[in-house]
């Protein structure tokens, strides 16, 4: 591993990255929060039809929805999950409520808990301390949060251990080629999350010169040596928005919200999103080159990167 | 203060906006999530309180977008905001006392104002659940470390309940001091907003009491649909509706109708007419900002 963070050049393809990093079985954090989210590396865990797997999560929205509803999720551990105002993911319900398509482990966090144990491991300490969580009953079907009193004030706090998945997937606007990876708008808790994890696969808008990267350093989130792997994955967040490249595209979010609705609808439309395109040029292509400008433009009229 | 004209078609969900919008003061800041709250919050800014800052749990700070939108991280709050940051960080300041506010939603809240949003048990237990919520995301963070929460929910019987199946979010817990003896720092919620009727809580037991009627509501009517001996206030207070301005200002700032719902035009709109609609009421808004 050590080895591996140290080379000049991480590229790869998607394919060879979900390929080395991600296994059956292994645990798994995903980039972004509501924006700037890994949807093409989920996709692509689709596509390469991964079983078993955990995610461990702040608040992940369709693209853990539709993880779970193509059967590759055992378990999460997450605050919340749905898809964003549209739905409540309906993949997810049926995982808990029915066992379709499979039984789902649920550990509940609140989102502030779920940054904290990414940073716990961070910081490489096994866990950390919250005044959130008290007098609520997530402790109470959590084991694995602990309140205690605070051996220096006496004070009741919970505790939440820290997250170290087996790999972290982070979208961002744009990295070099040895992975130092720059990030604009909201960062969520993905500098933490790339830290925790055991690998971390980076993908990106664009892949730019070290000496654009030198031109504004304190936009580097994650520094080469946490990232173990570069993939340039353009409209990589789409149907999300990213900050300076495209807007959010509420429309094709509001239809997957319908078609979760049912077991039927959902399996016809990750026929027809995911498993029918070959990979993410070709959903890009279904989308349409004029609706993915069109995005484009109107994320300009509000954000632009000033380099 | 001058008097303003009423407006005379609204929705449930337009005036509850107008309503949560009131119980924020200039200069707050103000913890908000997706939805009703989140145009609730934008009134205020556009309104009595130009300088409360909006706080969205995916890292954004003070924005000032030209239109609303779905959720908590999305680019456009990027617009017009002092201060973008990671989540954590957001959640830190929260858990700090900077908030001085926040508004959560709920599927079930209790007379002492505990939320649920994780599970309806309804005969099944946590792991079997009847319906599984989306769970807290930000909304315990809030309701631990707020200065003041206030809880929006529909006033339905099944939803008002003497006790919620699972506390996602912790009210009063079971009433007097009992937040203090959790270890809270906040001070948990001081209103409960719904489609009918507003409440409050008792400054000693911290029980929910009716105190606001909606127009053309009776006590009675209310009474029905909340799941305890509930207690009226003394001198029931009953709303004034939205003024016009106030209903123009968030129909023109949802121009696509997501979050009010109340033409069904995000329903079926197609994505050029969307994105032309977006885009021609951010020319207007941003200016505005």
């Amino acid at each position: 591993m050590a080895d591996q963070r140290k080379r000049a050049d991480k590229t790869r393809t998607l394919r060879e990255a979900i390929k080395e990093f991600v296994h059956d079985g292994c645990s798994l954090t995903l980039g972004g929060f509501c924006g700037r989210n890994s949807q093409a590396a989920a996709y692509e865990i689709v596509r390469q039809n991964r079983r078993n797997l955990t995610v461990i999560d702040d608040s992940p929205t369709d693209q853990l929805d539709i993880l779970i509803g193509a059967g590759c999720i055992r378990r999460v551990e997450i605050a919340w999950h749905g898809v964003s105002l549209f739905s409540l993911a309906r993949n997810f319900r049926r995982a808990v409520e029915e066992k379709i398509p499979q039984p789902i482990e649920v550990e509940d966090y609140s989102n502030y808990a779920a940054g904290l144990r990414f940073m716990a491991k961070a910081m490489n300490v096994p866990f950390l301390p919250t005044r959130s969580l008290l007098g609520s009953d997530i402790p109470k079907h959590n084991e694995r949060i602990k309140i205690i009193r605070d051996p220096y004030e006496g004070e009741p706090v919970a505790l939440v251990p820290a997250a170290s998945p087996d790999v972290a997937i982070i979208h961002v606007q744009r990295a070099d080629k040895q992975g130092n990876a720059q990030i604009w708008g909201h960062l969520a808790n993905d500098e933490n999350k790339a830290r925790a994890a055991k690998h971390t696969v980076v993908t990106c808008e664009e892949i730019v010169k070290e000496k654009d990267i030198l031109k504004i350093p304190n936009m580097t989130a994650l520094p080469s040596y946490c990232v173990d792997a570069l993939v340039k994955i353009p409209y990589g967040s789409h149907p999300w928005s990213c900050y300076g490249y495209y807007y959010h595209d509420i429309i094709f979010q509001r239809d997957y919200a319908k078609n979760n609705e049912t077991r039927l609808s959902f399996l016809k439309w990750l026929d027809e999103w995911i498993l029918s395109c070959e990979d993410q040029n070709e959903y890009c292509r279904k989308v349409g080159k004029a609706r993915l400008s069109r995005l484009a433009k109107m994320e300009r009229a509000i954000n632009r990167i000033p380099v | 203060m001058t008097r303003e004209e009423h407006a005379k078609g609204y929705s449930h969900a337009e005036l509850m906006a107008v309503l949560a919008a009131k119980e924020i003061r200039d200069g707050d800041k103000v913890f908000v999530g997706i939805g009703v709250p989140m145009i609730a919050g934008f009134l205020a800014v556009h309104s009595h309180a130009p300088n409360a800052v909006l706080m969205f749990e995916g890292g954004y700070l003070g924005s000032h977008p030209p239109m609303v939108c779905t959720d908590v991280g999305d680019s456009v709050l990027g617009f017009g905001a002092p201060y973008v940051t990671s989540s954590w960080r957001t959640f830190s300041d929260l858990q700090h006392g900077y908030c001085d506010i926040g508004i959560i939603g709920s599927a079930q809240v209790d007379k002492y104002g505990n939320v649920n949003s994780t599970s309806i048990l309804d005969g099944g237990n946590h792991e079997n659940p009847k319906i599984r919520l989306p769970g807290s995301g930000g909304a315990n963070d809030i309701a631990s470390s707020a200065g003041r929460v206030l809880i929006m929910a529909r006033l339905e019987k099944r939803r008002f309940v003497p006790r919620v199946d699972y506390i996602t979010s912790p009210g009063h817990i079971e009433g007097y001091e009992s937040r203090r003896t959790a270890g809270l720092k906040g001070g948990g919620p001081v209103a409960v907003i719904t489609d009918r009727a507003g409440f409050r809580f008792d400054g000693d037991t911290k029980e929910m009491y009716l105190s606001h009627l909606y127009p053309g509501v009776s006590v009675e009517e209310v009474k029905k649909e909340v799941g305890w001996n509930l207690r009226v206030a003394e001198h029931m207070e009953t709303v004034e509706p939205p003024t016009k301005a106030q209903i123009h200002f968030m129909r023109s700032y949802d121009p696509t109708d997501v979050i009010l719902r109340r033409r069904h035009l995000f329903e079926s709109i197609d994505f050029p007419s969307w994105s032309r609609l977006a885009m021609s009421s951010w020319e207007k808004h941003a200016r505005r900002a």
